[in-house]
């Protein structure tokens, strides 16, 4: 058990590590070094929640819960605790702070000391969410996301940066607003905020009056991580933020921040709300919306980032879709999603940063037939674009699958329709996307464009082959997940 | 004795309680922008001096020294260190839309909220139960994970302070 909690530890206590190690260590070989020490940091993040869920697995444990530097506490707010859920989201974590170190070494140029430093502070935030047992706990390290996302945004003080930056931090206090009073309320009510306490805290008799304060609460809560998930009404903040900020940290936004602070939330709600009908209605609600406008408005974008930026909010839509099912089918088609989304969203990102580096634009109407002279960026764009059309077999056709399963087995059939048709909105956005950039006649000022080298090709492939293996495995993952009864 | 000490109190309450809101009305509707820290700052004030009242004490001197004072002055420093005159920043700022429905919609859905919920019998729920131990112990104990939440969100402030106050040199 000991090695255990030394991994469990280390989910916090590393990137606490790399922060001093950083500041502590000289300049100018920290500069040169940067990306070791935090992509390091990542790997044995990757390692570790890879570790852990061999070991629970073997030993049939369904939680793992573990203390940090304190003796024990009576209390359950007082410790950390994993499970398998937790276990996928911080692998993704890792694996997309990795993605974004390999972009960084290309893309940051100067303040490499204060990108680990944020990325690292980043680090501890996410994992920190999905390791607590207690809501205000989740605030607390959702408000240290925020933080170092928005200062990460503003990274260079260039005026769209700051005002991406900005525009984020003043829609994501709003949300930890909403939050703060939603858990206020709850207070009020449970004189605690563990999951324990709150779980099945609404009562079956909704005309007793104090049941509207906990409907009041779920409502600003469903709100507060929305907002953080950017999905349609509360997305206007999203696209703005990721065009403007660097590359490196587009890839972090897109592909974990919005998951962890606006997804996780919604699957610890549901999980301490079960059943409630209320919220699966505004779950498939905001989904659906989602899907659709976010997909629409993708077809409008001229900006390479921006269109990848509206995807991600269609994107959420279908994770949104599949937890409000209530369904243990749904959780895992959402929580699949979430590893397929990372995967193809980074690729995506990782081409955003190939092309700026080679062509010095992402306005897709000033490129054309790239693929000729950029074939590998282009061969992993493609993949991307079918595994975020859920086209088979890759990893985002199985995750789709298990979605649009559970909505059909729950019987909301119409919205399982809706969900197979809205694939084509996606189809349209980045078949219009892959034909501006990578097809057609290649324009004069970009006929000495070259493939990118070194850790963005690197990253490139390696992302493409997760996304086709974990694809063409997947069918061996469902085998495992029925042998388990987890469906 | 403790009938009058507690209708007393509950004065108290009420009468901060319009202040603040008074106060918080002001912060947005006010034309200045250095009166309108001054505002929030009184705001805040009034919500330290509730909190005392409640027993909540450490939370009233956190209230008054951190979000009072501290916040205060860097709002101000702040204002000071832009490069803008103040003046045409008074001007900037004095040509914003200003919420002047605010005070009014604030009446009406006041008395809306009060009305229903005399209609309702709606109460609000005891308050958790006075907690007899000593807060810092409970900190300490049962709050450990907040704690680290805590020094994290410490270290990233700091850390996007040296970020966004550093001088750039090789601007990207």
């Amino acid at each position: 058990m000991n090695y255990l909690n030394y991994a469990a530890e280390a989910f916090i206590l590393i990137p606490l590590a790399a922060v001093i190690l950083n500041n502590i260590l000289p300049k100018k070989f920290m500069e040169d070094h940067f990306h070791i020490l935090s992509g390091a940091a990542a790997l044995l993040q990757m390692a570790a929640a890879a570790y852990i869920f061999c070991i629970m697995d073997i030993n049939r444990m369904r939680h793992y819960s573990f203390f940090i530097l304190w003796e024990k506490s009576t209390s359950d707010s007082g410790y950390f605790s994993v499970g398998p859920v937790a276990l996928v989201f911080l692998f993704c974590i890792g694996m997309v702070t990795f993605v974004s170190v390999m972009i960084a070494i290309r893309t940051v140029d100067t303040k490499k000391i204060s990108y680990v430093n944020l990325l690292m502070t980043l680090l501890i935030g996410m994992n920190g969410m999905v390791l607590v047992n207690d809501l205000f706990s989740l605030y607390v390290f959702l408000d240290i996301v925020g933080i170092s996302s928005f200062v990460m945004i503003a990274l260079y003080q260039s005026r769209k940066g700051l005002e991406g930056s900005i525009k984020y931090l003043v829609i994501s206090e709003l949300a930890s607003i909403f939050m703060i009073t939603g858990l206020a309320f709850i207070f009020m009510k449970t004189g605690s905020l563990s999951y324990n306490a709150v779980s099945g805290v609404l009562p079956a008799d909704i005309s007793d009056p104090q049941t509207i304060l906990i409907y009041v609460s779920v409502i600003l809560m469903i709100a507060g991580f929305a907002i953080k998930t950017g999905v349609v009404p509360f997305h206007s903040w999203l696209p703005d933020a990721h065009q403007s900020a660097d590359t490196s940290i587009s890839v972090l936004l897109s592909g974990i921040v919005i998951k962890i602070a606006g997804v996780y939330g919604f699957i610890v709600l549901t999980g301490l709300f079960k059943g409630v009908r209320a919220i699966q209605i505004s779950l498939a609600v905001l989904g659906m919306t989602s899907i659709v406008v976010g997909a629409l408005l993708a077809l409008r974008q001229d900006h390479f980032k921006r269109i990848v930026a509206y995807s991600s909010v269609s994107q959420m839509g279908y994770i949104l879709l599949g937890l409000s099912t209530g369904s243990v089918l749904g959780l895992i088609g959402a929580v699949a999603h979430v590893f397929s989304h990372a995967a193809f969203k980074s690729t995506l990102f990782t081409n955003a940063a190939a092309l700026h580096e080679q062509t010095g634009t992402l306005e897709i109407n000033e490129m054309g037939g790239l693929q000729s002279r950029m074939p590998v960026t282009a061969l992993s764009s493609v993949v991307a674009f079918l595994s975020t059309a859920g086209i088979p077999p890759f990893a985002g056709f199985w995750s789709k699958l298990l979605i649009i399963m559970a909505l059909w087995t729950t019987g909301n059939r119409v919205l399982a329709g809706c969900a197979l048709c809205a694939s084509i909105l996606t189809s349209a956005y980045f078949l219009r996307l892959q034909k501006k950039v990578f097809f057609g006649p290649l324009p004069e000022h970009l006929s000495s464009v070259v493939e990118i080298k070194g850790s963005i090709k690197f990253i490139e492939i390696l992302l493409t082959a997760v996304t086709t293996v974990v694809g063409l495995l997947f069918p061996l993952i469902l085998v495992y997940l029925q042998s388990r009864g987890w469906i | 004795m403790d009938l009058r000490g507690g209708i007393c109190m509950e004065s108290i309450i009420y009468v901060t309680l319009v202040f603040l809101l008074v106060f918080c009305v002001m912060a947005v509707v006010s034309n200045s922008i250095i009166k309108s820290a001054i505002y929030l700052a009184l705001s805040s004030a009034m919500l330290g001096v509730i909190m005392y009242v409640l027993g909540a004490h450490w939370a009233a001197v956190f209230e008054v020294s951190v979000c009072s004072g501290l916040v205060t002055v860097i709002f101000i420093s702040a204002i000071s260190l832009s490069k803008m005159k103040r003046d045409e920043m008074d001007k900037l700022y004095e040509n914003k839309k200003r919420l002047s429905f605010l005070p009014a919609a604030l009446i009406i859905g006041g008395v809306l909220l009060t009305v229903a919920a005399f209609a309702k019998d709606f109460r609000l729920p005891a308050a958790a139960a006075a907690v007899s131990e000593d807060f810092r112990e409970i900190l300490w104990t049962t709050r450990q994970v907040d704690i680290l939440g805590q020094i994290t969100a410490i270290l990233a402030g700091g850390i996007a302070l040296v970020v966004l106050f550093q001088n750039d040199e090789q601007k990207k």
